[in-house]
């Protein structure tokens, strides 16, 4: 059989495979079974094991299960209404008003959880009733909170930017510390809009804030105070170099079993739906490694990668033409897949790809974790979607509508990226070295 | 199909791929009865999947205990040999032994975008998937327990400097073997400490992919006995 055939075979399974519902990871399994069997005459299954357990019982992964867990403890907390009180003060005097709850508070929560649907379902909680009573409309609460809520990826620490280390073999600390200036900017992109929006339509402007006086307000904001201690710590740690991306995990999920203990939200039930949650969580992305895993070595038999390598090179791309076509083909993949699977999905092949343009990988990890977000709010499969319908009743084609102007900025972000790489590089360039 | 042993006359595979598929027939074709006969097990089974999901949390609270005691031995000037080893041990005890209670409570994500189309044909897409699943996740742990008795049988041992108590060894391999050895077994193993063999952290793999592979057949007969699929997502998270 021609090299071609069995690209086109491998390529048809995996697509069958993922399009007929196999949960993602075992569908990846399979996938890299029949390549395995198409290109070398290697024992497969052997060769599956010893790839799967090298990269489950990883030391760098273990970062995974422990940040998982902390966003579960915080979510679980009385943490969104404390940090809705906390907020209110200093956003009421904002053009746009308490809409910038859904920024801030997403940037906050972001901070100490890494992933999307939690940190919208924690500010969502609060802000959306609070939000409509005083009679903001509806599609700014449901669009800023879809959008913002995103950031939960991009602002350390994050699940996607983990699994991406991973899969590429980098520092995880760097990762984190690359995303922090370009989540400060997208959340500064998503303020502006608000302030857009108040400008332009004053109609829809709702009542102004009843006063509040200067001590009521410091008084308020004292409910902010432990989780952005919370914050300092973790990002802090890694940031002097006193810890790892997983010892900063673990002293993470102290820090919010302290936070939870002193608002008395700590029993029994929360602790163990907590750990029960983060490790059913952390189960499933752990199989999608797995799979993923397997794939890019049977990847690595096709020969698809260095091909595809070889191609670009030889197509002379600019990084700017190959950045847009790659951002292209994650927003269509990300339609249809969640932003974990597509980054492991593909990272056997566009490694390669980047490495050969002369693209830096850490901006690309950036890169690649806006584009990821673009697909948490696109339909017919997005991830914050689906949890805004649930906390909302509104049709998920309403919903998307309402996010459409968050993806437009987002968008921008890609262009500000390319334009000034600086944003994502600059920060981990300058990590302090440790003790 | 090389790699197969015979086993009780019949190739491996027979056993492995076959038999659970004609289970998994006879539920399509014999609903009522075949209901009867499997509810007492799926109780029983439901009980298994959350067990190993409890033990799945421990190994995850044991990660935090390691990395807090490799922290604080490093701030006190000690030396914790091996703490990154046992940390990546518990990471995949963690993983693997959570796998089935996470498909059980439908954390593991899939692509569902066809499974919308209609009633109808979700319980055949469903169906199909899941014996596609079943297939892969017993092929995993079929070779799971190979590379698992492999490490054994070549005494595979650690790269790292962690260490395992003996006697830690010596009962587990209780279970290896017979009763009326274990007192010989007992008299040949030494106090002290050894390192660590792969076997040993490599054991969860072996338990987790082959409780995967049953919770995914298991469902599969669930599905086909009651026309609907038997696992209830919780809040999306």
């Amino acid at each position: 059989m021609s090299e071609l055939y069995a690209t086109a075979i491998f390529l048809f399974v995996l697509f069958a495979l993922l399009g007929s519902s196999v949960w993602i990871g075992l569908a990846l399994m399979g996938v890299a079974w029949v390549g395995m069997e198409l290109f070398t005459s290697r024992p497969a299954g052997d060769a599956m094991i010893t790839t799967i357990w090298t990269g489950a019982s990883s030391w760098t992964l273990t970062a995974l299960p422990l940040f998982i867990w902390m966003g579960e403890i915080l979510y679980r907390t009385r943490l969104s209404e404390d940090m809705f009180r906390g907020l209110v003060p200093w956003m009421r005097w904002l053009p746009g008003g308490l809409l910038h709850t859904n920024i801030a508070g997403c940037t906050i929560f972001a901070a100490v959880s890494g992933s999307s649907a939690a940190t919208l379902t924690t500010v969502g909680k609060m802000s959306i009733p609070e939000l409509r009573k005083r009679g903001y409309p509806e599609h700014m609460i449901i669009g800023t909170l879809a959008g913002a809520a995103t950031l939960g990826l991009m602002i350390p620490p994050s699940l996607t930017l983990i699994v991406y280390g991973v899969a590429i073999n980098e520092s995880i600390t760097k990762l984190f510390m690359a995303g922090i200036i370009p989540g400060l900017v997208l959340a500064g992109l998503f303020t502006l809009y608000i302030f857009g929006w108040h400008f332009f339509s004053k109609g829809q402007r709702p009542d102004p804030e009843p006063h509040m006086s200067f001590g009521t307000m410091i008084n308020e904001s004292k409910f902010l105070i432990p989780v952005l201690m919370l914050v300092t710590v973790v990002i802090g740690s890694m940031y002097m170099g006193f810890a790892t991306a997983t010892e900063a995990a673990a002293v993470g999920v102290i820090g919010s079993l302290c936070l939870a203990a002193m608002q008395r939200s700590l029993n029994w039930g929360t602790f163990s739906a907590s750990l029960m949650g983060a490790t059913r969580t952390s189960a499933m992305i752990a199989l999608i490694l797995m799979g993923a895993s397997f794939l890019s070595l049977a990847m690595g038999f096709t020969g698809l990668p260095r091909a595809l390598a070889a191609w670009i090179d030889e197509m002379q791309l600019s990084p700017v033409v190959l950045i847009a076509a790659l951002t292209i083909f994650y927003v269509v993949l990300g339609m249809f897949l969640d932003g974990i699977s597509s980054v492991v999905l593909t990272m056997a092949i566009v490694e390669p790809m980047i490495r050969q343009a002369g693209i830096d990988v850490i901006w690309f990890g950036i890169f690649i974790v806006v584009v990821v977000e673009m697909a948490q709010v696109t339909p017919p499969i997005g991830f914050n979607l689906f949890v805004l319908q649930g906390m909302t009743k509104h049709e998920i084609s309403y919903i998307s509508k309402t996010a459409l102007p968050m993806v437009g900025l987002m968008m921008l972000m890609i262009v500000i990226l390319v334009a000034w790489p600086e944003l994502a590089t600059w920060l981990p360039d300058n990590i302090r070295k440790g003790p | 199909m090389r790699d197969w042993q015979n086993y009780l006359g019949l190739p491996l595979w027979v056993w492995l791929f076959v038999m659970p598929a004609a289970l998994a027939a006879l539920c399509l074709f014999q609903r009522e009865k075949m209901g009867r006969i499997l509810r007492p097990l799926w109780r029983i089974l439901d009980k298994v999947y959350f067990a190993s999901g409890v033990v799945a949390a421990c190994f995850m609270v044991m990660i935090l205990l390691l990395i807090v005691a490799q922290m604080i031995a490093r701030w006190s000037g000690w030396v914790f040999p091996g703490s990154t080893e046992y940390a990546g041990y518990s990471m995949a005890a963690t993983s693997f032994f959570a796998l089935a209670h996470a498909l059980t409570r439908g954390a593991h994500i899939r692509v569902s975008i066809l499974l919308n189309i209609n009633n109808f044909f979700k319980f055949w897409l469903d169906g199909f998937a899941m014996l596609i699943a079943a297939v892969t996740a017993t092929y995993f742990a079929r070779y799971a327990i190979k590379t698992n008795f492999m490490s054994e049988m070549l005494n595979d041992r650690t790269q790292g400097q962690d260490f395992v108590p003996e006697a830690v060894l010596t009962f587990f391999q209780m279970f290896a073997t017979a009763p009326w050895n274990w007192g010989t077994l007992w008299a040949n193993s030494e106090s002290g400490w050894v390192y660590t063999p792969m076997w040993l952290p490599q054991l969860p793999m072996s338990i987790g992919s082959i409780l995967l592979a049953i919770a995914v057949w298991d469902y599969l007969t669930r599905l086909l006995v009651n026309r609907e699929t038997s696992i209830i997502g919780e809040a999306v998270e």
